[in-house]
């Protein structure tokens, strides 16, 4: 349904916008001087080496990390994250590489930690959460059944649906997936492809963190990269190839045949 | 584990400790002859209350990767405050008692805090706390003998004029019961509501009847323990009616509370707990100020018991306490235990230490066989744990 009204192209005004972002920890400067938008509907490649501040990024809107200066405007308002519920309530939903879940409560628990369903009496209301959690599983795994047990003895697919969930329950209108498909069969990263196309069709702005190529061709409009806390360079990535793409992230080195593109895909044509 | 009665690991090892406990029992009845008897049932059940009233907060407080050894002497502390303000301050025992709240309420803050918001590890925060409120227990009435005389409060200490007498046992007995079946019917309705699989009929209904027989067999028994010079039975004793209280609220704490929920994912897995929202900080505040809580009602049990507060009162508490805590089950890498399995590590002990002293074991003999049982406690733990695939080899 909402596919059918929100358009297919991204543009319009921009979800998230970052301006002139910092962070340090002790003297060394993980972000400098960042800047980055993103449009509803548009997947954004985030890459660069393991240590190029794109984690340090992402989880300043996370609210992970307080951003130490700079601006973060959501739809247009200057944001103040300051903790993962402020990020959570300003519909950033985040997939993180390590899951985020405990291994020692189940799935269901894992789909609301943090925003639990409660009775009108104030405690835990199980069967709600149960329920909506059934339902979201089965839109993304039909045959994920057993969702009471610890989530520590679920497969690795299992736990990526549980962790994608949050996303998909709490409706998020950006979202963040770093290395969603790292730790994935083919099967599981295909399940997580056609997620991210649903997603996407229905408005959803995507930062998505990857080392994998084809999951970036594969999925992002553009791409931006960073090295040593400074972006490198923000690309259609229709406009480049994996070889400059890697020039980039490796050397550092800007591609000069393209245009840059910080707006969105449409903006420069 | 077993699907279609959905016996979880967790449920199966509670089931285990019961089996131990019914073994120690008929043992140390073969090897004494006078174990299974009114009397020392009476006094085992009370004696184990103290212990286990903490232990049932120990047991939270281990589940969240946080350990805390100063609670026999914060036992210590209140409770001389409690007798103290009684004694030599001629209190009412109630503002004795809050006033007892305050002070433990003041270090679970100082220790909390310390822990939760400076990131300082609690073993440290409360080995100093374990050395620093010994002293104070001490320096609050200058190391003298507080007794206190007030009917009321000696009876929340159980002994000869503290329990609810034969009526009002079977009362509590009963309700209890018919609350067991009532929570086991309505469990199954909202389940087949929803459409959630059900366990079988006979099965739910074998549990429920057994844990009723279980409640009537332990009334039947406190009633039947008489002392010579009373016309009836004693009935269930006070102390282990606010041991039963306790239980009951952190039960229903642990699974029906978000704070609850947070503790064990807490302890499952700290990260995650905070990248997903979970005031980590405060919740493990409010633990400490939970234990506070049970440390009071333990301390307040105490002093009543002994009908005094002295400066040494839960000397090596913290021990016991976090034994009966580990022999229940509680992983000491946190995350996981449950209240009712520190309910049967306190009664493990407790066992142990009253058969072997209708034994006549020595001091000595009694302390090495405790010691030796916990760490049996813990390698059947770590291999129960590889087993059910908790964790790896």
């Amino acid at each position: 349904m909402s596919a059918a009204v929100v358009s297919n192209i991204p543009g319009g005004s921009p979800l998230v916008e970052i301006k002139g972002v910092h962070k340090a920890f002790g003297g060394v400067h993980a972000v400098e001087d960042v800047s980055l938008n993103l449009y509803p509907g548009e997947v954004v490649a985030v890459l660069g080496h393991n240590g190029a501040g794109k984690s340090t990024l992402m989880k300043m809107l996370a609210g992970a990390y307080p951003i130490d200066s700079g601006e973060v405007r959501i739809s247009g308002t200057p944001a103040k994250i300051d903790s993962p519920a402020d990020s959570q309530n300003l519909g950033i939903e985040t997939i993180y590489q390590t899951l985020a879940l405990a291994d020692n409560l189940d799935s269901v628990a894992n789909l609301f930690l943090g925003r639990e369903l409660m009775t009108r009496w104030g405690t835990l209301d199980d069967n709600a959460m149960e329920v909506a959690a059934r339902d979201t599983f089965h839109k993304l795994n039909p045959n994920f059944k057993n969702i009471r047990v610890p989530v520590r003895s679920l497969s690795g697919g299992q736990r990526q649906v549980v962790a994608i969930s949050r996303a998909l329950y709490f409706n998020a209108k950006i979202l963040i997936m770093d290395e969603p498909c790292a730790a994935l069969g083919p099967e599981e990263t295909r399940m997580v492809h056609e997620l991210v196309r649903r997603l996407k069709a229905g408005g959803v702005g995507i930062f998505l963190i990857s080392h994998d190529m084809p999951d970036v061709f594969g999925l992002s409009e553009r791409l931006t990269v960073m090295k040593n806390g400074k972006t490198v360079g923000t690309y259609r990535t229709a406009d480049v190839n994996e070889d400059e793409v890697l020039g980039m992230i490796i050397a550092g080195k800007k591609v000069d045949r393209a245009r840059q593109c910080p707006g969105p895909v449409g903006s420069i044509q | 584990m077993n699907s279609t009665l959905q016996i979880s690991p967790l449920d199966l090892r509670l089931s285990l400790m019961a089996g131990v406990l019914a073994v120690m029992a008929i043992v140390f009845h073969v090897f004494t002859g006078q174990f299974l008897t009114p009397e020392n049932l009476y006094n085992i059940a009370q004696q184990t209350a103290v212990v286990g009233i903490v232990a049932a907060a120990i047991a939270l407080i281990i589940v969240a990767r946080q350990i805390d050894l100063s609670v026999g002497s914060v036992l210590g502390c209140v409770g001389v405050l409690i007798a103290f303000l009684q004694y030599s301050k001629g209190w009412h025992w109630v503002p004795a008692s809050l006033a007892g709240l305050a002070l433990a309420l003041l270090i679970g803050l100082y220790q909390g805090w310390l822990t939760a918001f400076l990131g300082v590890p609690s073993f440290v925060v409360t080995l100093g706390g374990l050395m620093s409120f010994r002293g104070a227990a001490f320096l609050i009435a200058d190391g003298k003998t507080q007794p206190v005389t007030d009917p009321i409060f000696l009876a929340l200490g159980g002994g000869l004029d503290g329990s609810l007498g034969p009526v009002i046992s079977w009362a509590v007995g009963i309700v209890l019961s018919a609350l067991i079946v009532w929570n086991m019917l309505s469990r199954r309705r909202t389940q087949k509501a929803h459409g959630f699989p059900l366990r079988p009929m006979w099965f739910d209904a074998a549990l429920a009847i057994g844990f009723s027989v279980a409640l009537l067999i332990f009334v039947a028994t406190m009633n039947a323990y008489r002392l010579s010079d009373k016309p009836a039975g004693q009935g269930i004793p006070i102390p282990v009616v606010i041991w039963g209280v306790v239980v009951m609220v952190m039960a229903f704490i642990v699974r029906r509370t978000r704070f609850g929920r947070y503790v064990y994912a807490i302890g499952g897995n700290p990260e995650a707990a905070l990248l997903v929202g979970i005031p980590v900080r405060r919740v493990m505040l409010k633990l400490f100020l939970l234990l506070s809580l049970l440390v009071t009602i333990a301390a307040v049990v105490s002093v009543a018991r002994l009908n005094a507060g002295t400066n040494s009162m839960g000397t090596s508490m913290e021990l016991y306490v976090i034994a009966a805590a580990v022999i229940g089950g509680v992983a000491l890498s946190g995350g996981s235990g449950t209240v009712l399995g520190s309910v049967l590590g306190a009664l493990i002990i407790q066992f142990l230490e009253s058969g072997l002293l209708l034994m006549d074991v020595s001091i000595g003999n009694r302390m090495v066989i405790i010691g030796q049982v916990l760490i049996i406690a813990v390698v059947f733990d770590v291999l129960y744990r590889r087993w059910s695939g908790e964790r790896m080899a």
